[in-house]
């Protein structure tokens, strides 16, 4: 190209070449900038990840160096300085083990008969209606749970179970309300959602030529769902379980409004009774800060935290396996609709929950 | 199929109380037996010329949702013969298929008209379609095994969908179920094996194996080949016109030459001026595809339409 | 029917194989039927088990709710008991405060965490996956403990702390709701751009982000809901407040903190004004849901 002897007041953009130059130059700075931004958005996402398990191991490192491993079994004696999760990790199994046994059966027979077995026109709002429950906050299902189901226990449920025959090994002691047996029901109305709506994504999952291939067999409504739909299901509906389990190992508002608060392991379902959510939340505050009990406390932490991340990822990766991250690369599926459908909110609502 | 004869039995003798004979014979009493009564077999004035009907349907009508698929659809299926359903897709073959086994209870699809397996009325007042199904099994256009289970517990699943328990009785059947699909060789060695391992045509033989396991007396084929690759095809074709001794078997296609190759029996449906598919003839496959009636399956079969 | 198993013999001029079946079928068609009708029953009454605490919660809420619910209560701050004008004004607005904070730092760090999934090296991206995972697995009260260790003992009890929890909280469902949106585009949008030779980046800026703006929006309302009845993050961090604190870096009331505290006490005012404070924050929490999917369904059918 030829020198420019073109006085200076003529625009450089009348020059060809030079205006898509400087776009291009443009749209490089630009992208960096955009590049900046994508870096800097996942630096600080994973610097957030990382402060969070740093921070707790310091806090905890006081109570955890005095412990050591015995913190898993030992009780929980701050007078005493023994500052051992024992009591709390049973008292957590127990009440999350509770919440299954009720909210699992009761979920999937829920799942199935919207999936299934209902007639359509009342599937619909009956499941929205079970979902909704994902969206009231915990603290509104604890403040029902103390002022409702605590009497409700206390006067009618607790005494009935102690009159059952056979059951008395789990049901004695004085029936206050306040139990582990009414923490297993709170979690298990608190999670009962998350099954529910897994389970019936799982269930609807299943290829209508499986239930066709057994209802040309002959089977019965209720052999097509037991034998073809639940078993073709069965890996959301564990994907269900496990994150339910999970959320129910975290929940800690809930659970402290019911559970009463015992100390000591419990020794029957209806005994008063702590889980490691309702400890922390009954003895952050009381500790000072600096001192052995709140390094303590912050222990509890992160053995709840070890416990339920564990389990989460669990079901979080039995979900995740099904469903592509990556957009398909293959040919157009010729939907048609170029905006994107927003994710199910029901779903994505009860996915929420941790 | 067996008859069991006995010169002093009394006929019409219903199948169960000839299992309660036997197992009151297994307890150590006497007991006589009866002839099998089933429809296809009621000696009717037709006599030995006629082949008797296993299915009749008598205009037999499907609609859904206010607008019909397939009207007009009066034929008699002849026992232990292969009758091909055949016409352009969209022409209700499907549908009157279906209707046979009471699978549009499920898909909202109305059925009018009416269909008798032998004596029964399929959408009788007392008729449950459980008891439809037991008798009319169902192969569909793309193999459909039960993935959880394995080979052998797919074969047996109709059995035990229908009550049947005894393990032994599970094992011959399933056994006898496979051999009549030309599987047993191949999977003996594996029937625990997940059934979507199997090739396609496999596994649609598997599919029919699962359906025969029940004994039915009727098998609905709904395009069982198209899926599948010329090699496989040219098994199943084979392996239905063996089935038919035994059953009766009803074929949709869309492919005039299978139909030539495999059926006894073929009914044209094709789309009326209106949109509407209707059964528009049935007859002797060769004569249908020869000398046909209707100048419009005569349009069809040479392919000037459809 | 209960034929010994083993002692089935099929053999001989007794029933065969095919009448033994076809026999044993019949027979048993109408205890299935039964059977299939007595365990549909059974799945209604789990429906109607798993509709009853819904029912109660929702009838309990609305009628003492109701009944504490006044335009004094919701813009006065609390009294001591026995003193009138009681109200939760200050906690309203310390809600709105502390979420709208929490939504100023989560929206657009998940925004860019998510945009960085997309077009980033994929081997990284799985970083973030894991990351959001385990961060979306842990339970609201380590986040309010680990808000607490980083900032009130810096700063003091703080509003701000509150909110920081609540966008911890909220990232990984942000970051995940991102990319399922992004994702969802169909594959067309995708080719499209690339037959036109632009790079994977542009294409995701440009193209796909438009697209999957209205899913966007509904997961980032939508963890928004969730965040404005947390309670966990927020008992060890805000501290509560009688009054209206308008200034994040000080201690602040919200809403959950109220009901969580009240509930508790033994007065009856004090459930009554929990039970006040629950209806409120409830429908506040649906109608930010509902403004969720409204809103992405009106942007959707925009942008046909």
């Amino acid at each position: 190209m030829t020198t420019l002897s073109a006085p200076p007041a003529v625009s450089s953009l009348a020059v060809p070449g030079v205006g898509e130059a400087l776009a291009r130059q443009r749209t490089k700075r630009r992208g960096r900038l955009y590049a900046l931004i994508r870096w800097a958005g996942a630096a600080l996402f994973v610097a957030v990840f990382l402060a969070l398990l740093v921070t707790l191991l310091q806090q905890a490192a006081p109570a955890l160096g005095h412990m050591g491993l015995s913190i898993l079994w030992r009780g929980w004696n701050p007078q005493k300085n023994e500052l051992g999760a024992g009591v709390f990790i049973v008292g957590t199994l127990l009440t999350t083990a509770l919440a299954l046994l009720l909210a699992v059966p009761v979920g999937v027979g829920a799942a199935a008969m919207f999936a299934e077995l209902a007639p359509r026109w009342i599937a619909g709002p009956l499941t929205a209606m079970v979902e909704f429950l994902a969206a009231i906050p915990s603290v509104v299902v604890g403040l029902w749970g103390l002022i409702v189901l605590t009497p409700l226990f206390a006067r009618d449920v607790e005494p009935f179970l102690k009159t059952v025959p056979g059951l008395d090994a789990a049901f004695h002691g004085e029936p206050l309300g306040s139990s582990i047996l009414l923490a297993g029901v709170v979690l298990a109305i608190m999670i009962l959602p998350t099954v529910v709506a897994l389970s019936r994504v799982a269930m609807t999952g299943v290829a209508l030529a499986d239930r066709e291939a057994g209802m040309a067999l002959a089977a019965t409504r209720w052999q097509v769902v037991r034998k073809v739909v639940i078993p073709g299901a069965g890996r959301g509906i564990r994907a269900a379980v496990t994150l339910a389990m999970g959320r129910a190992m975290g929940e800690a508002i809930a659970v402290a409004f019911v559970i009463g608060n015992g100390s000591g392991l419990p020794h029957s379902l209806l005994s008063p009774g702590a889980s490691l959510g309702s400890a922390i939340v009954s003895s952050f505050s009381e500790a000072l800060p600096g001192s052995l009990l709140k390094s303590g406390v912050v222990a509890l932490v992160l053995v709840l935290l070890a416990i339920s991340v564990a389990v989460n990822v669990g079901g979080q990766i039995l979900m995740r396996t099904r469903r592509p991250a990556v957009p398909p690369r293959g040919p157009a599926d010729g939907s048609g609709t170029p905006p994107a459908l927003p994710p199910d909110p029901g779903l994505v609502l009860v996915e929420m929950q941790p | 199929m067996s008859m069991v004869h006995s010169s002093d039995a009394p006929p019409d003798r219903p199948l169960v109380d000839k299992l309660a004979a036997r197992l009151a014979a297994e307890a150590g009493t006497e007991h006589e037996l009866g002839n099998a009564s089933r429809g296809e077999e009621a000696p009717s004035a037709g006599g030995a010329a006629a082949p008797a009907a296993a299915v009749t349907l008598k205009d037999v009508a499907v609609t859904f949702g206010g607008q019909v698929a397939v009207r007009n659809a009066t034929l008699e299926l002849a026992a232990n013969k292969v009758t091909a359903l055949v016409g352009p897709s969209g022409c209700g073959k499907t549908s009157i298929l279906r209707a046979m086994n009471r699978l549009h209870d499920h898909t909202g699809g109305r059925v009018t008209g009416s269909i008798h397996l032998g004596d029964l009325d399929v959408y009788g007042p007392g008729t449950s379609p459980e008891l439809v199904r037991s008798r009319v099994g169902m192969v569909f256009q793309k193999p459909n095994p039960f993935p959880t289970m394995g080979i052998f517990d797919n074969v047996v699943s109709g059995l035990r969908f229908n009550g049947i328990r005894s393990k032994a009785l599970l094992a011959e059947a399933g056994e006898a179920a496979l051999r009549k699909a030309a599987l047993w060789d191949i999977v003996k060695d594996r029937l625990s094996d997940p059934a979507v391992r199997l090739s396609g045509g496999q596994q649609q033989r598997l599919c029919i194996a699962r359906a025969l396991a029940v004994e039915p007396e009727v098998i609905l084929m709904d395009e069982p080949c198209s899926a599948l690759d010329p090699v496989a095809t040219a098994k199943i074709e084979a392996l239905i016109t063996e089935l038919s001794a035994d059953v009766t078997v009803v074929l949709v296609t869309h492919n005039m030459f299978q139909a030539a190759r495999v059926s006894d029996f073929t009914a044209v449906f094709l789309l009326g001026d209106d949109r509407v598919g209707e059964l528009v003839e049935v007859g002797p496959t060769a004569t249908v595809f020869a000398e046909p009636r209707d100048p419009r399956t005569k349009a069809y079969v040479t392919g000037h339409i459809g | 029917m209960s034929a010994p198993a083993a002692s089935v013999t099929l053999s001989g001029p007794q029933l065969s194989q095919r009448e033994l079946v076809r026999a044993t079928a019949e027979r048993r068609i109408g205890r299935r039927r039964v059977r299939s009708r007595l365990a549909t029953a059974a799945c209604a009454v789990t429906v109607c088990l798993s509709l009853a605490p819904l029912v109660s919660l929702i009838a309990y809420i609305i009628d003492r709710g109701a009944r504490t619910l006044s335009l004094g209560f919701l813009v006065h701050t609390p009294k001591p008991i026995f003193v009138p004008g009681n109200g939760i004004g200050n906690a309203i607005v310390g809600t709105l405060i502390i979420v709208g904070l929490a939504m100023a730092m989560a929206v657009p760090v998940g925004l860019a965490a998510s945009l960085f999934v997309m077009e980033g090296p994929r081997r990284l991206s799985g970083t973030i996956r894991f990351a959001a995972d385990v961060l979306s697995g842990t339970p609201s009260i380590a986040i309010g403990v680990f808000a607490y260790a980083v900032i009130v003992l810096t700063i003091g009890y703080s509003g701000l702390a509150g909110s920081f929890a609540l966008a911890v909280l909220m990232l990984p469902i942000m970051v995940r709701a991102d990319e399922e949106a992004m994702a969802a585009v169909p594959a067309e949008l995708w080719e499209a751009g690339l037959a036109l030779g632009t790079r994977r980046g542009r294409i995701v800026r440009s193209v796909v982000l438009r697209s999957a703006l209205p899913g966007i929006v509904t997961g980032n309302l939508l963890a928004m809901a969730r965040a404005i009845g947390e309670t966990a993050p927020l008992i060890f961090t805000i501290f509560g407040s009688q009054f209206y604190a308008l200034r994040p870096t000080a201690p602040m009331s919200a809403m959950p903190l109220v009901i969580y505290t009240d509930a508790t006490e033994p007065f009856k005012s004090a459930q009554a004004t929990a039970w006040g404070t629950a209806l409120v924050l409830l429908v506040l929490v649906v109608v930010v849901s509902v403004a969720a999917r409204a809103v992405a369904a009106v942007m959707t059918r925009k942008a046909r």
